[in-house]
């Protein structure tokens, strides 16, 4: 062993020491978060997590040129690792390499393949930072990313494959230069990363692991609250009220803009951009470590204007190449402006207080929820029970349905189809109260819960098992959420059980040979398309129905759908910023050419109808029932 | 015996008086005459108030009961409900009719509680019979009508603005000068001014006529028919729909909805509103509903009283003209 | 409220079942504006603001949640039988406030059941101290009420001594929404219950009608030929011009 293996074995444990001094100090500030136990069930899909979009880069590819160029420097790094530990342990025990451990074949395709990523990687950072430099990508600009910390560590990460390279190419006194300044670089850019973005590096992986789980549904639904506890602070006002979770969500972001490229707010010009928010619980996390006590994350990091204009869509949660939850940061923010302090726009009061008095965030009378049902002859749920008999299904209406002269249309659309088919069913009527989400979502999870255990009662009291409705909302909160309070029901949405009516052949069509040729493109609904998955029921419902239909997409579509407006409460809220959604969206619409639009929502309906007619445009808009029902052979 | 004359009080704002007095005048002449009594009205106000004692005669006063003071200029509420209390106390009136307006729904619960009487308030209907008066009321905003027994020697009751219209039925209207009953610079409280509004600033919550437009006025500077029309009316505000303010064509704080402001005037007329359901969410519960749309499906003519189907830049020119001079006949 | 009422079989009051009770309009104005006035003391924990309900127990529901607004404490006179009188609800009331020697009694306008717009100011009478009715803008300043009131297409500036009675207009101030933190907090205020001292009744309530169902939107024409009809309707049938 040489003076220089002495040297370089101190520069190692040093280097490992100084990291591990970082890890446990990041830990600690993880710790000033709150508790939650909620990251280690469910391991089979966590792993399957992991290895989908941490591993095999999933996400990262829906970005057909970052994804290729992200993937090689990933997997590079995953390969180089092996390198790095070669040589660090060369450093020390003179002469190390992993050649006697392995066949030689295996080692020459070990050999073979850390030169070739480090090619690969090397053009890949080349790129980027060509990219970086030559064109402003508009999701990579934005004040509150650090704009030089990518050129630094794309450059860092050049000079570790140059000096590689280098090393291995060349003898004597240039090698051992060239040997020194790659290890010095390896072990410098560890030691880095804590101070940087590029903390990610480190992060990415267990954030993915630990992210929401479980499937379609639940992935959306929101940490229920105790509001019978004497917490000091409702939902969260600074960085000790989130999660821990959210904190490290903070840790592992890279701040690539995808989030915020795709926030309906941000992209109409409203000041809400969710990777802002994820770097602001960054940097309000570190300041509290520093014991800087003076700040709060709400009003001195993130804004209530910020907070208001999220439409809840989820398309920056579901855009995360590692799984960050942007969302959970600003409801939680957002309970804490409504719970805690009563601030919220003051347009969204009359929904509260109607909710609250009339079950509907509208002012209308509870008398009148199964006006629609008119001379339908449509049992309601107590008129079954006086007989004795229980339905197959209980069709829930909603509050748009019920009292939107619109949505109204869909609603008996909806009905004759399961008239037509046979369908056993009943209604609430005037027991039927809002499912909650619009309070929820605007922070007021006091009338949430009120509302829900009000409607549990209600469907625990007639043994209700299978709901279907046509609203997206009620179809969530009913289905995901109400089991956060003992509300377990099989929910359908009409879309998918109007497929599956019409695949078992219940539904009676007309068979006109002579039908024209019809052009729709169909607007995804967040809360059924990116909160449950369902994409392909309501176009294959359609599709049934017009055997002759052209269905064209919109260029943002399904997973990527573009939201309406209307979700998160902002329903109930003024859009005064910037371009109106529904009408970015809309105009998307139109562009397509289509003659009619299809949602399958009742806020879509009002947010698209709304701004096709302010177009003077003809087109038409029309919820997936209706398209079914003018079709119906009666 | 059971008292028989009845007592009217005469509001006056300004030296001016008000619709309200010859209302509370002619109520009183109809109880009067099935008493077989005479009507007093009483008049109070500064010096020379006295002069507008012949246009209650003509509503059917008896006697013109004439209160001058220079502290009774501006409304005196203590002044005036301990001399109107005075003269209850003293006159033997088997009723008082006082008027629900501002003035007159400040003053009559004052009287009542000075001769511990019962009150009947914002009256639409009554029948003064033996002991008993029976009236009628809306209550719950309107919701429901209610029927009320008022026992007492001296039925006071607060008339709803417009129950009863005034109608000429000339009697001698002999003044009587009275003395206020306390000093009216004694009084604790004091109106120290009365500033008239600017007629076309009515606050939306405030106007018993709002006119709104919708998006079928199809551009901001069409808002000016609706401005008109408001104007004609002289005593509407005007309003919006969202989509309208959204589009900037309005402030927001003319919104109308769900989202903006909530009312219930007595006559909203909706101009090119298709009603959506945020918009009937916030003036549903008016009392006259007009539309006029192009489109006759549109829901606004669900809840509409009364509906015009057509294009609202040529019908509404025409309806301000007709206003006009529908007020001009008022 | 804003619910289609049924009346109850006994004719005189509404049907009950299915109604949520809340603070009534111009009562949620006054508490707001209480809570203002407390607010901008110098030493605002230095005073007091108590809300006050005559009725039967469902009040206190809306007791609470005026002190889930930040009111201090509350009472309820109860009384459960119905009672319309105005007279004998503001002596009852009057009885109680006579020993809490307030300096400000702050009364809504008007109830949204009965509107007799007339309680706040005979139990002002009553209690022998100057009154401001239905205000639309309310200072404290030197000891004396400075406030608004709206008349028809005016307004009137009045000023009276404290300690006074003022009834509470629309307009003053937007009820504040009680956060989570004001409603646990309500739970755990005072709120005393003690019979009313009601008079003799001499307003009584005899029947209750709904008023004739508003006919269905009617189509009176087409273009402005149907104008002269139109004002025809209002003139006489809406009699609103």
């Amino acid at each position: 062993m040489s003076a220089s293996n002495v040297v370089f074995a101190i520069v190692v444990v040093a280097a490992f020491g100084f990291f591990s001094y970082n890890v446990q100090r990041l830990v600690g500030e993880l710790q000033i978060g709150r508790h939650d136990d909620s990251r280690w069930n469910d391991l089979p899909r966590r792993f399957w997590n992991f290895l989908q979009i941490g591993i095999f880069q999933k996400k990262i590819f829906r970005d057909g040129v970052a994804g290729p160029m992200h993937a090689a420097i990933f997997w590079g790094f995953c390969v180089l690792t092996l390198g790095t530990i070669e040589m660090i342990l060369g450093g020390i025990v003179p002469g190390f390499s992993f050649s006697p451990y392995v066949p030689r074949l295996g080692y020459e395709f070990y050999e073979f393949n850390q030169n070739v990523w480090a090619a690969l990687v090397l053009a890949a950072v080349s790129f980027a930072l060509f990219r970086r430099l030559t064109k402003r990508v508009k999701r990579l600009q934005g004040a509150e990313t650090h704009a030089n910390d990518p050129l630094l560590i794309l450059s860092w990460i050049g000079a570790l494959m140059i000096t590689m390279f280098a090393s291995h190419a060349t003898t004597g006194i240039v090698h051992d230069l060239m040997w020194w300044s790659h290890a010095l670089l390896v072990l410098g850019f560890l030691n880095y990363l804590p101070y940087s973005k590029h903390l990610h590096v480190v992060v990415s992986l267990p954030n993915v692991f630990l992210s929401n789980t479980s499937g379609p549904g639940v992935i959306g639904a929101m940490r229920p609250m105790d509001l019978e506890s004497d917490a000091a602070v409702f939902g969260a006002k600074d960085v000790e009220d989130l999660s821990w979770k959210s904190l490290l969500d903070g840790f592992a972001c890279t701040e690539c803009g995808r989030c915020t490229s795709v926030c309906p707010a941000n992209l109409t010009g409203k000041l809400l951009s969710p990777r802002k928010i994820v770097v602001n619980v960054r940097e309000r996390l570190e300041a509290e470590a520093k014991g800087d006590h003076s700040k709060t994350l709400l009003d001195d990091f993130i804004t209530e204007e910020e907070l208001w204009s999220c439409t809840t869509c989820r398309a920056c949660v579901q855009e995360c190449p590692v799984s960050i939850d942007q969302l959970s940061v600003i409801l939680e923010l957002r309970r804490n402006l409504v719970l805690g302090e009563s601030r919220f726009p003051e347009e969204i009061m009359p929904a509260f207080e109607s909710m609250e008095q009339r079950g509907s965030p509208w002012a209308f009378d509870p008398g009148d929820r199964a006006k629609w049902a008119a001379g339908m002859d449509i049992p309601t749920m107590a008129e079954m029970a006086e007989r004795n008999e229980r339905p197959e299904v209980l069709y829930w209406v909603g509050c748009m349905g019920s009292f939107d002269d619109r949505s109204k249309k869909t609603t008996v659309a909806f009905a004759k189809i399961l008239k037509a088919a046979g369908v056993n069913f009943a209604i609430l009527g005037q027991e039927e109260k809002c499912n909650g989400d619009a309070a929820r979502r605007m922070g007021n999870e006091y009338l949430y819960q009120m509302l829900a255990k009000d409607n549990i009662e209600t469907l625990e009291r007639y043994g209700v098992k299978t709901v279907v409705t046509a609203c997206p909302h009620c179809f969530h909160q009913i289905g995901n959420e109400y089991p956060q309070f003992g509300g377990n029901y099989d929910v359908v949405h009409h879309s998918t059980y109007i497929e599956s009516l019409m695949a078992a052949g219940r539904v009676p069509l007309r068979e006109d040979l002579h039908e024209p040729v019809r052009t729709f493109t169909y607007h995804d609904s967040c809360y059924l398309g990116r909160y449950n998955d369902v994409y392909d029921a309501p176009r294959e419902t359609m599709r049934r129905a017009l055997p002759m239909l052209n269905l064209v997409e919109m260029p943002r579509s399904k997973d990527r759908g573009l939201c309406c407006g209307a979700g998160g409460g902002r329903m109930f809220m003024e859009e005064k910023v910037g371009k109106r959604i529904n009408a970015e969206r809309a105009e998307e619409a139109l562009a397509t050419g289509a003659d009619a639009i299809a949602v399958a929502c009742p806020f879509c309906m009002t947010m698209m109808s709304d701004s096709v007619k302010s177009r003077d445009s003809h087109v038409d808009v029309y919820d997936v029932a209706e398209v079914v029902a003018g079709q119906l052979a009666i | 015996m059971a008292n028989t004359n009845v007592f009217a009080f005469a509001e006056s704002r300004g030296g001016e008086l008000r619709r309200a007095a010859l209302e509370a005048v002619t109520a009183a002449r109809g109880v009067a005459d099935s008493t077989g009594g005479q009507v007093h009205a009483m008049l109070a106000g500064a010096p020379g108030i006295g002069g507008l004692a012949a246009k209650l005669a003509a509503c059917g006063a008896d006697v013109v009961i004439v209160v001058e003071s220079a502290g009774l200029a501006n409304y005196n509420p203590e002044a005036v409900a301990a001399t109107v209390a005075a003269r209850l106390s003293s006159g033997a009136y088997r009723a008082a009719f006082f008027v629900a307006s501002a003035q007159g729904r400040d003053l009559a619960p004052r009287v009542a509680a000075k001769c511990q009487l019962p009150i009947a308030s914002d009256i639409t209907e009554f029948t003064v019979s033996g002991d008993a008066v029976a009236v009628k009321h809306p209550g719950y905003t309107g919701k429901v009508i209610q029927s009320f027994t008022l026992r007492a020697a001296t039925a006071i009751i607060s008339l709803r603005p417009g129950a009863v219209l005034p109608k000429d039925n000339a009697k001698a209207g002999t003044v009587e000068a009275v003395a206020p009953a306390i000093d009216p610079s004694s009084a604790r409280v004091v109106v120290t001014a009365t500033v008239q509004s600017e007629g076309a600033k009515l606050d939306l919550g405030e106007a018993p006529v709002i006119i709104s437009g919708g998006r079928g006025l199809k551009e901001a500077a069409n808002f000016k028919l609706v401005e008109d029309l408001a104007a004609a009316f002289g005593n509407a505000a005007v309003g919006a729909t969202r989509a309208v303010t959204d589009e900037g064509w309005r402030p927001h704080s003319d919104q109308i909805g769900q989202t903006g402001r909530l009312v219930s005037p007595q006559l909203y007329i909706a101009c090119g509103i298709s009603g959506a359901i945020q918009h009937l969410a916030g003036m549903r519960t008016s009392k006259t509903i007009v539309a006029i749309n192009r489109d006759k499906e549109a829901p606004i003519f669900k809840i509409a009283d009364y509906g015009i189907v057509g294009d609202v830049l040529e019908i509404l020119p025409v309806l301000t003209a007709a206003v006009k001079e529908a007020k001009k006949g008022a | 409220m804003d619910v289609r009422f049924k009346i109850a079989p006994s004719g005189i009051s509404v049907d009950e079942s299915g109604l949520k009770f809340d603070i009534s309009d111009f009562d949620g104005y006054a508490v707001e504006a209480a809570l203002q006035i407390k607010e901008k003391q110098a030493d605002p924990a230095a005073s007091e603001v108590v809300v006050i309900s005559l009725g039967p127990d469902v009040v206190q529901e809306t007791l609470r949640k005026a002190m889930s607004m930040g009111a201090d404490r509350a009472v309820q006179l109860k009384y459960d039988g119905p009672i319309h009188d105005s007279y004998a609800i503001a002596s009852a009331l009057a009885a109680e406030l006579k020993g809490g020697s307030y300096d400000l009694v702050m009364f809504g306008r008007m109830s949204i059941d009965t509107a007799n717009q007339a309680t706040g100011t005979i139990a002002a009478e009553l209690l022998g101290l100057p009154i401001i009715t239905a205000i639309s803008k309310l200072d404290i300043e030197g000891g004396r009420v400075k406030a608004r009131r709206e008349l028809e297409g005016a307004y009137e500036l009045v000023e009276c001594p404290l300690p006074a009675v003022v009834t509470i207009d629309e307009g003053i101030a937007r009820p504040r929404y009680p956060s989570l933190k004001g409603i646990m907090a309500a739970k755990k205020k005072p709120l005393e219950s003690k019979p009313a001292q009601v008079g003799e009744e001499r307003y009584k309530l005899d029947k209750m009608e709904l008023p004739p169902e508003r006919a269905a939107g009617r189509i009176i024409g087409e273009g402005k030929d149907a104008v002269p009809e139109l004002v025809r309707l209002l003139k006489e049938e809406a009699k609103v011009l």
